[in-house]
């Protein structure tokens, strides 16, 4: 058994089969989800402590820091460099609105990766100090499972402390991993993307994942040239066939140079750079090659084996629909179990796990119409089913109606883009199964039609709903005609 | 009467002929003769007007009651004339087209100021509002994403400079564009477009510039103008119209009104850097809605420079000798204006219309009087959008005119439906809103839970400009479901569309709750508030329910107090 802490010198909890734990609950992982789980655990009544790595904008095993990848390495990062993107297309569409912009006019990467990393440190502030102000008792340091009620936290220093606690809660997340290709560590990944000392004239990117296009997207913007190379004819698998298809032409319109069914060989350092070589036989420089090719969870140091908690074979951790792993008080949510990996889903799993273990009120994460953004330029966003999915799903017939339109922006500043909307209807309860946008605005847009999907929203009910003048978003609630019909996979064929 | 007098009876049913039309090749079908002077002789009917097709509980109306000597139905050059061709008159015509109604509509020749005898297809929305003013916001947001983009690392030899001309030459050529393109619209739908002034002659009869034309229907879709009150020196006052179409960007600008078309020009001008002045009557800008936005909105227009003068009203607008004009208030006189702009509400067009000979009642303010099916006080005649005064809205003048298009000729009585229209004001920044005020939310449900969200956005964060968003979700405590819902600041127009799709239906708090956010983004606040910011609480009235109906009057109200 290890070594009992008192924390504060209060009394350790006492639990209803009369052991005593330090702690009602351990959070291992100080990310999106890890956080929310504390705090509203916090928020039950429990006693709650964290540990987390010491904070580093690029992760590592022993770096990492409260916030999580969301905050420092992903969304909020990732989210102010495409900011920052969108204005080169901007000051393009402000000239035939009559602003006469100095040719000349200078991107300074630096400036902007200073006020990011200047951000990100404010935030990772905010993180600890709202599980500060929720009474949960933060920890520095690299935790392992040495048992199912205790933790073991090495700190910076090397020296180690033990906790037990009634429950555990493993929030670790995921990391971006490299391909097994000669030279892979010249490339870099999404983490030292963010956090480059200089901008990139010429980028590589290997991936087609949504990391990959808002890399593309960021670097282009900021005008450098970009090579994407991805496995499939379309970036975005899992994602609508026909918006994948508007994507990559918006990524085109951009001049993105996109190498569809190709992979990358190997990576050689050259003085000018470093040389690509495709598996085609293609040579490029670049500056950078950035490898966007998925992420794996964060379950290899975590002791698990010898626990005995199950993992699959991707390394995630298995959870039941409670988010509770095969020993009873061992938990895990977020990226680390590899089910929807999002920050609002990690939040939603932290929260149904705080209800469930210390709220009285089993909850379960519902994992039906979860919206998602794809931030490139201009940004895709999707609700529900895409047409590919609902017609395999359906017994009847399937209504898709589309909408593409040149945004009026567009009508002055000449800029070549359109927007594109999709409805994907069951014909039968004409209830909206599927809503995708992708165009300035989608994701800003599609939150709010997630809510009436999640409600079982009919199209009437939209068509019922008057637009906004002039809006992107009216288009949703007039698409008046069918665009096409299409036989559901589960259709009962008859001989008639 | 006159058209229809060497009218032939023609004894084939309807159907019959509607068969036979089909045969006929497309050039001579009747619809494609040029506009009508003489009689036609075959006038096939393509929708079944006897017996179906008028429903109207009060007026309990037919085509034979019409003729109820009991002679056989009259001739019309047209099931439809049409006088008007914005966006509800221009909807109205071609969903009756498509409903296989023959159908007519006049407008006045295009001119980008409007008057008794300029207009053009497209109307007010197209040609002197939403589109144009929404193409300068755009115009004028770019020196804020100037600004904006420094924080972001982006850099400027000189400062980007704005070409009023370039802008301006732009513009016009999208109108012209656009104009263009509800031409062919009415086109293809095969209506007959005439150019001029309509006027009622009879209830069946429409003058256009000396032509008589006779139709089953006319539909009155003259929409509003601009209102400038008589006061000294109003001929030096430019209305919204000519502000659209300066030639050149003012330097000092007094704009008077406080609704939301004066806080749109005044976010443009500011935005092309111009000096700005906002003179109102009340204490605050933009009356009947939200009193949180209203501060909020007040407080960042004048962070972006803008200068609000309330409780001031407009006596005397005088021009000094070197041209400047000042601005002669309650309170005192401001000089040095190059532009004095007065945004001080809109009339309808119902002027010379022929309106009181033929007896269609209007309201005090000129307003055409209608039911809830769009008709007025005479069977025949009908009108839509701004002319009737009831929720001022391209959208809504939409589904006022699809709704008269399916109650007359689709044979689907249909009211248009005024609860919970979303709306967009394009101030910098802008505002979407939904359902209830607060204020109102109050008064009709006594018991509500106010739930705000106010915060400066990840861009702001970046950019150093202090920039906030404010948000803010009323929720019906009895029931939990969200009855109004108001955003101010960056996107508010698009990220509403989809919140009214769900307020529309009903949803409640939960129904939010439930939903996943996007991250990151400004919306995801809307489906992340946890606790209440107040808890509002009255005896309430007893049993009152949710009547769309009557918190629709509630708004209409206070649209036509502006």
């Amino acid at each position: 058994m290890s070594r009992k802490m008192l924390i504060d010198g209060e009394l350790s909890s006492s639990n209803d089969d009369g052991v005593q734990y330090d702690f009602d609950l351990f959070v291992i992982g100080g990310g999106s989800g890890g956080v929310r789980a504390s705090r509203f655990s916090a928020g039950f009544g429990a006693k709650v402590a964290i540990c987390e790595l010491p904070f580093h904008p690029i992760s590592s095993e022993l770096l990492g820091g409260f916030g999580g990848t969301c905050v420092i390495r992903g969304c909020v990062p990732k989210k102010i460099l495409v900011y920052g993107a969108t204005y080169g297309g901007e000051l393009q569409d402000a000239r035939n609105y009559g602003w006469e912009v100095n040719e000349k006019v200078d991107f300074n990467w630096k400036k902007l990766l200073q006020k990011k990393t200047q951000e990100i440190v404010r935030l990772n502030e905010i993180y600890k100090r709202m599980l500060t102000n929720s009474g949960v008792k933060s920890f520095e340091g690299e935790g392992r499972i040495t048992g199912p009620h205790e933790v073991e936290v090495t700190q910076i220093d090397g020296t180690k402390l033990s906790f037990s606690a009634k429950h555990i809660l493993i929030a670790t997340g995921s990391r971006a991993q490299r391909p097994p290709i000669p030279g892979q560590e010249l490339g870099i990944t999404s983490d030292e993307a963010l956090s480059l000392d200089e901008m990139p004239k010429r980028a590589v990117i290997l991936g087609g994942g949504y990391i990959a296009v808002e890399f593309a997207s960021i670097w282009r913007g900021m005008g450098a040239t970009v090579d994407l190379f991805f496995r499939k004819e379309r970036p975005l698998r899992g994602f609508d066939d026909e918006m994948r298809t508007v994507v990559t032409r918006n990524l085109e319109g951009r001049g993105i140079n996109l190498h569809p069914g190709k992979n990358l060989k190997e990576l050689i350092k050259t003085d000018d750079g470093i040389k690509v070589l495709t598996d085609d036989g293609e040579e490029l420089m670049a500056d950078v090659v950035l490898f966007a090719t998925g992420r794996i969870p964060n379950s290899k140091r975590l002791n698990l084996g010898a626990v005995g908690v199950q993992l699959d074979a991707a390394g995630a951790v298995k959870v039941d629909e409670y988010s509770r792993t095969n020993i009873p008080s061992i938990w895990a949510i977020g990226d680390v179990t590899n089910r929807i990996n999002l920050t609002p889903v990690a939040l939603m799993e932290g929260t149904c796990f705080s209800k469930t273990a210390f709220g009285g009120q089993p909850s379960k994460p519902d994992y039906s119409d979860v919206p998602c953004a794809v931030f490139s330029i201009p940004p895709l966003s999707v609700v529900g089913l895409s047409e590919q999915e609902a017609v395999e799903q359906a017994k009847g017939d399937i209504l898709v109606f589309n909408s593409t339109f040149n945004p009026m922006k567009n009508t002055i500043s000449g800029r070549q883009e359109k927007s594109v909307m999709k409805l994907v209807v069951d014909a039968e309860t004409d209830k909206v199964l599927g809503a995708a946008m992708c165009g300035p605005d989608a994701p800003e847009i599609i939150q709010g039609i997630a809510i009436a999907l999640k409600c079982g929203a009919t199209k009437a009910q939209f068509d019922s709903t008057v637009g906004i003048h002039p809006s992107a978003a009216e288009e949703f609630v007039t698409m008046r005609s069918v665009t096409r019909r299409v036989a559901g996979a589960l259709k009962l064929k008859t001989n008639l | 009467m006159a058209a229809s007098i060497g009218a032939q009876k023609v004894s084939f049913s309807s159907s019959t002929l509607h068969s036979l039309c089909r045969q006929i090749p497309n050039s001579l079908a009747p619809r494609s003769l040029p506009a009508i002077s003489s009689p036609i002789l075959i006038k096939p009917l393509k929708y079944n007007s006897h017996g179906r097709g008028f429903f109207n509980p009060y007026h309990c109306f037919t085509v034979r009651a019409e003729s109820s000597n009991g002679a056989e139905p009259r001739h019309f050059d047209f099931d439809l004339f049409t006088i008007g061709a914005g966006s509800g008159g221009v909807r109205a015509s071609r969903f009756a087209a498509n409903y296989g109604a023959s159908v007519a509509i006049c407008e006045l020749p295009f001119a980008t100021i409007s008057s008794d005898s300029t207009g053009g297809v497209g109307g007010t929305c197209v040609l002197r509002g939403c589109v144009p003013k929404k193409l300068f916001v755009y115009s004028s947001k770019h020196s804020h994403d100037f600004e904006e983009s420094c924080g972001f690392g982006w850099k400027y030899e000189s400062d980007p400079k704005h070409d009023w001309g370039t802008m301006m030459a732009n513009k016009n050529a999208e109108l012209q564009r656009l104009t263009g393109i509800y031409k062919n619209t009415l086109k293809n739908a095969g209506v007959t477009l005439i150019e001029g002034r309509g006027k009622i002659v009879d209830p069946h009869t429409v003058d256009v510039d000396g032509k008589v034309y006779t139709a089953r229907h006319i539909l009155i879709s003259v929409g509003g103008r601009p209102f400038i009150p008589d006061i000294p020196g109003s001929e030096y006052v430019i209305d919204s119209d000519m502000a659209l179409d300066l030639p050149s960007k003012p330097k000092k600008i007094a704009i008077v009104g406080g609704g939301y078309i004066a806080v749109e020009f005044a976010g443009i001008f500011n935005g092309l850097m111009s000096e700005v002045h906002i003179f109102i009557r009340q204490k605050k800008l933009l009356r009947g809605f939200d009193e949180e936005i209203r501060d909020f909105l007040a407080e960042q227009m004048s962070l972006k420079g803008i200068e609000l003068h309330t409780e001031e009203s407009p006596q005397a607008v005088i021009k000094a000798p070197d041209g400047s004009l000042s601005l002669k208030t309650n309170k005192g006189t401001v000089d040095g204006f190059s532009h004095v702009m007065f945004a001080t509400g809109r009339k309808p067009n119902t002027k010379n219309l022929g309106l009181e000979a033929v007896g269609v009642k209007m309201a005090e303010g000129g307003a055409i009087e209608v039911d809830e099916y769009s008709r007025t006080t005479v069977p025949s005649i009908w009108a839509v959008g701004d002319v009737t005064d009831r929720v001022n809205l391209t959208p809504v003048a939409l589904m006022e005119g699809g709704a008269f298009a399916k109650s007359v000729f689709g044979n689907e009585p249909t009211k248009p439906n005024y609860s919970a229209i979303p709306s967009a004001v394009f101030s910098q920044p802008p505002i979407g809103q939904v359902g209830l005020t607060e204020e109102q939310a109050v008064r009709e449900y006594g018991d509500i839970d106010v739930f705000t969200a106010n915060f400066r956005p990840l861009k702001a964060t970046l950019s150093g400009l202090p920039d906030r968003i404010v948000m803010k979700l009323i929720v019906c405590a009895k029931t939990n479901k969200v009855i109004g819902l108001h955003i101010c600041g960056e996107d508010a127009a698009e990220i509403v569309q989809g919140f009214a799709v769900a307020v529309k239906a009903g949803l409640t708090k939960a129904d939010f709750d439930a939903t996943v956010g996007i991250h990151p983004t400004a919306a995801e606040e809307l489906v992340t508030m946890r606790n209440p910011t107040r808890k509002i609480r009255k005896s309430p009235p007893a049993e009152v329910g949710y009547h769309p109906d009557h918190w629709q009057m509630t708004k209409s109200n206070y649209l036509k107090k502006k």
